[in-house]
């Protein structure tokens, strides 16, 4: 128990001490997660509006698929990515593998199926006059997106939430595609993993406490913005 | 006169026990036309078709004699505002703006038309009102005035006067009544009947989605 407790005051002790190395890796996660959240949302939040507005041949398959991907393991979008960026790869030549935008490739590919599959239930759970009423004030169907959008603005924000929550605990795209390199591609969740197994313990719940706070507040504002939505 | 609305051969299928069919309809301009028939004739139906908002499987629906340009652009001629309809989040000043701004009307001209057709539609100094604190009238009223200020050649009326409380139906009507001089064609449903009497230069009836007759006022 005396471990556990010395261990818990020697991890508040590092966080309020600004150590370096922490606050480089807290910044490596954030950097890197608000980066892949950005290109999720620019994916994801137009093929969940087109999913829920549009009706067509295919569009179960494509939902179905959309839902699989939700699950995908995180090793697995490693490994995939790790093929296209090695240097033998068909993207090797860009030279982004073991940097923070193959970390970036990876966590944008784990969220955009999240952020589009939360924007679809919030186009489907939308007062459906929302769009006729767009259409019949001469929207063309991209200005009435747009504007549909503005109105289910409180889920496509949890959509976004939502992906950021996932990409921001992830391990296995950061680990395979980052490398875990001190002051580059460590993030919280790369560097726990390391740290705790070299027996640094303190340093690796410091961390922890740290994400543990990220999501915490996450999930607050989701529940705050799924509140008002309902 | 061209007609201002022609329907050819429509027919539109609604599951396996619904289908409008219209073999021939024409709206003339300047025309207040008062649309009746039972619960489930495809009143609404005919509405949402006329409004390119519904578009039938078979047959043509042309507005104001022009079958070119998009569909976005051939809907900025015809407005449908629904018996219950949907406010935009924000202010009711937003909502009448947002038809405006598709149309490029902004500024001093905006500002003009949205106060003169709240005025016209009795809720002048509405404006900065937010539509989550409207009752079901001002709504209705609301919804009006954003066709209203669009200026639209053909305003499509869902039962527009479900929701209004019979002080404020004479002043409704006669409103209704008025939009032809202001070169508005003007279809609404209704259950009353006595309105189509009182309103309709003609009166089209449907039954099981089909029209009837159309019987004019005068005759």
């Amino acid at each position: 128990m005396d471990y556990l407790t010395d261990s818990f005051i020697a991890a508040v002790g590092l966080i309020l001490s600004l150590d370096r190395e922490i606050l480089s890796t807290i910044w490596t996660s954030l950097y890197t997660s608000c980066c892949a959240i950005v290109f999720a949302a620019l994916l994801g939040i137009p093929t969940g509006l087109w999913l829920g507005i549009n009706n067509f041949r295919g569009r179960r398959l494509i939902i179905t698929l959309l839902n699989t991907l939700m699950a995908l393991p995180t090793v697995v979008v490693g490994l995939l990515l790790f093929g296209l960026f090695s240097r033998q790869g068909p993207a090797g030549s860009l030279g982004l593998l073991f940097t923070p935008w193959a970390m970036i490739a990876g966590q944008t590919v784990l969220a955009t199926p999240i952020v589009a599959n939360y924007v679809l239930s919030a186009v489907s759970g939308s007062d459906q006059r929302i769009l006729d009423t767009l259409l019949t004030l001469g929207a063309t169907r991209f200005q009435a997106s747009v504007q549909l959008v503005k109105e289910i603005r409180f889920g496509v924000m949890a959509a976004v939430i939502a992906g950021f929550g996932r990409v921001i605990a992830e391990v296995g795209v950061a680990m395979m595609l980052g490398g875990n390199i001190r002051g580059a591609t460590r993030t919280m969740t790369t560097a726990i993993a390391l740290e705790t197994s070299k027996g640094e313990f303190a340093f690796g719940l410091s961390l922890g406490i740290v994400l543990l706070g990220v999501a915490l507040l996450v999930n607050l504002f989701l529940n705050m913005l799924q509140q008002r939505v309902n | 006169m061209e007609p201002v609305v022609t329907l050819k051969d429509i027919l539109v299928n609604q599951g396996e026990t619904f289908s409008l069919s219209i073999e021939s309809l024409e709206l003339q301009p300047n025309r207040v036309y008062a649309l009746t028939g039972p619960n489930g004739a495809g009143k609404s139906t005919l509405l949402r078709t006329m409004a390119l908002l519904t578009l039938p499987q078979k047959g043509t629906v042309t507005v104001a004699g022009s079958g070119a340009g998009s569909l976005a652009q051939q809907r900025q001629k015809v407005t449908l505002v629904e018996q219950s309809p949907y406010l935009l989040e924000g202010t009711v000043y937003d909502n009448l703006a947002f038809g405006l701004r598709l149309r490029g009307i902004r500024g001093k001209e905006q500002r003009e038309r949205i106060k003169t057709t709240l005025d016209m539609v009795g809720i002048g100094g509405f404006e900065r009102r937010k539509t989550r604190n409207l009752s079901g009238g001002e709504m209705q009223r609301v919804a009006l005035a954003r066709a209203l200020v669009l200026e639209p050649e053909v305003l499509l009326l869902d039962e527009p006067t479900a929701n209004i409380d019979s002080t404020s139906l004479q002043a409704f009507e006669a409103l209704l009544g008025s939009l032809p001089d202001y070169g508005i064609t003007v279809v609404f449903s209704t259950h009353d009947p006595s309105q189509p009497k009182r309103l309709g230069d003609y009166v089209l009836r449907l039954e099981n989605g089909r029209l009837l007759d159309k019987t004019c006022r005068a005759s």
